[in-house]
């Protein structure tokens, strides 16, 4: 993929994550107290309402693939080198496939009600 | 000269000085990344406890609602205003806006890009994610 496309998928996340996490933030403390909003039931419950499940799965992947091309791009800048390239963009390719399914494992558990 | 003579790797990228606030703002843009990423992994694994029931829920809360856990807090809503308004900053400079017109480069060579709005706009970043903190303190210390 060139790298201008690239940066585009950066940008294009980024500002979709923004908007999304500040719903997420303003649901931690607007709803009620930020204390209450931590209890068990309370978590669950925002789990078990899908809009916002699909919410947090949406943060997950645009923070994932944002925060990991973020760190492709420092380790890029750092050093040169086809091989040194070809290793960091497959690394954080699968560091952020691997966070993505952690983090879906969860939201599909919670809010199917298997804990 | 050797190929690798004149590269500082890691030293390098990690000091903040030398080439005024357009270099501060980048190393900060860099240490603001990678702290939100180190916190995006340890927030999805502690949400993950959620699915083990309400005993290790609540445990693991009792580990993090903690006061060191708060102002950690704190600090990545810092890390998330600073990150979010300076990346603005950076996006619009990459989309050609606020960089100034091309113009023949005369002495002393001042770069039209490196101008007054942006450096405001990195302190305004700075001043913003200090707000934050104070707000983020106030919810999560205050009462």
């Amino acid at each position: 993929m060139r790298e201008s496309t690239i940066m585009k998928i950066h940008y294009g996340t980024a500002l979709a994550a923004v908007v999304l996490v500040a719903v997420h933030v303003l649901f931690r403390i607007t709803m009620m107290n930020y204390e209450d909003s931590l209890a068990y039931e309370s978590v669950i419950a925002n789990y078990k309402y899908v809009p916002y499940a699909i919410m947090l799965e949406l943060i997950l992947v645009l923070l994932s693939v944002h925060g990991f091309n973020g760190l492709r791009v420092i380790l890029l800048e750092l050093k040169q080198g086809r091989s040194y390239e070809k290793a960091v963009t497959y690394g954080c390719i699968a560091g952020m496939v691997g966070l993505v399914a952690f983090g879906s494992r969860t939201i599909l558990m919670a809010s199917m009600g298997m804990t | 000269m050797k190929r690798n003579e004149n590269k500082e790797g890691i030293k390098g990228m990690a000091n903040p000085t030398r080439y005024g606030i357009e270099r501060f703002a980048y190393w900060l843009m860099r240490i603001t990344g990678l702290g939100l990423l180190a916190y995006l992994i340890g927030h999805v694994y502690e949400t993950s406890n959620i699915v083990n029931g309400k005993t290790a829920w609540e445990n693991m809360l009792s580990m993090t609602q903690t006061t060191e856990g708060h102002i950690f807090l704190t600090l990545v809503i810092g890390m998330c205003v600073f990150h979010t308004a300076n990346g603005i900053r950076v996006m619009l400079g990459h989309g050609g806006y606020g960089v100034g017109k091309p113009a023949r480069p005369d002495y002393p060579y001042t770069p039209a890009s490196q101008n007054k709005m942006h450096k405001l706009c990195i302190y305004a970043s700075i001043g913003l994610a200090a707000l934050a903190m104070m707000y983020g303190v106030s919810v999560l210390l205050g009462e």
